[in-house]
């Protein structure tokens, strides 16, 4: 069982790449705020008996579930107003989260971006292109190369197949090099 | 560059990225954390669940907590089981009363018939010839 020096260390270490994952699937700061709270909140009252070194998986899946029911929100949120404002005349507020995705304006890093250094910039580019990759391709790429997954931890996570895994990451580094390259960035 | 390679390189420009977290984040996070580890001292003192059956089959002795009995598990497999056999057993003595019901009801009728104690008008009667179609297979 996980003691709480040993849970307080996990989340200590883990909240910044947590916090990051949930800005760049929900593009909001204080939503993702909001995602990460809930992860953690849900980590500590239902696993805190799991040994420490099972915490890592369990976060990253309880963060990605959090993440998915946030979009549920969303859509049930966004349906409910679809459906109000047909009585009020507003036609375009139907639309899916998922769908925005594309469209949102970028993140806190790319707002500061401009007035930091080159490394900063580079950064924050780099962060912009991973936010615009497809939200399963990103995830894969995230889980793996970030979270330091296998495929068959990734595959279990995403709930999909190994193949799957291989074929989300390998396409996400290819749309993320062809990205950076385009807007002169090499790595 | 193989995409190992690549994946390595972003993740170093990701953790640099996630170093750089403004102040209002991080402190909002440590407010996060102080709340889950609250959380936790609470699902830890939270006392622990035990149902008032297994006191009664084990007499109320001292228990061990982490495994259930094999009385408590009986009973609550008979607590499921019960009202399953109550229900079946209520369904078949329904269905057999109405049976005997019905054939009760034929025997009076065939009888008034044979007897000729049947009103005449209950031969007009266009439901009575329906129903003597339907016994005879009509």
């Amino acid at each position: 069982m996980a003691t709480r020096e040993e849970l307080a260390d996990f989340l200590a270490s883990a909240e910044r790449r947590a916090y990051k994952q949930a800005l760049f699937a929900v593009r909001d700061e204080n939503n993702a705020l909001d995602v990460v709270q809930d992860a953690m909140l849900k980590l500590a009252e239902h696993y805190s008996d799991r040994p420490a070194q099972e915490l890592p998986l369990l976060f990253t899946r309880i963060l990605q579930n959090s993440i998915h029911d946030f979009f549920r929100r969303q859509k049930v949120r966004s349906t409910w107003v679809t459906l109000l404002s047909a009585f009020s005349g507003n036609p375009d507020s139907d639309e899916d989260p998922l769908e925005t995705l594309e469209a949102a304006e970028g993140t806190e890093a790319a707002e500061s971006a401009a007035d930091q250094a080159e490394r900063a910039q580079i950064i924050a580019m780099i962060e912009q292109e991973i936010a615009k990759l497809p939200p399963r391709q990103r995830q894969a790429f995230l889980l793996r190369y970030w979270e330091d997954m296998d495929v068959a931890e990734t595959a279990a996570t995403m709930g999909c197949s190994e193949g799957s895994v291989k074929t989300h990451c390998s396409r996400a580094t290819h749309a993320l090099a062809q990205a950076l390259l385009a807007r002169g960035i090499t790595l | 560059m193989n995409e190992f390679e690549f994946g390595y390189r972003v993740r170093q420009a990701l953790n640099e990225g996630a170093d750089r977290l403004p102040y209002r984040v991080l402190a909002r996070l440590e407010q996060a954390r102080r709340a889950a580890l609250a959380r936790q001292k609470a699902a830890l003192d939270r006392p622990l669940w035990v149902p008032a059956l297994r006191f009664a089959a084990e007499g109320g002795g001292l228990l061990d907590l982490d495994e259930p009995s094999a009385a408590w598990l009986w009973a609550r497999r008979l607590g499921l089981a019960v009202p399953i056999v109550a229900l079946t057993v209520g369904f078949v003595g329904i269905y057999q009363w109405r049976q005997d019901q019905a054939i009760a009801e034929h025997a009076n009728m065939d009888l008034a018939v044979l007897l000729d104690d049947t009103p005449i008008d209950t031969y007009a009667d266009k439901g009575f010839g329906v129903m003597i179609r339907n016994e005879q297979g009509i």
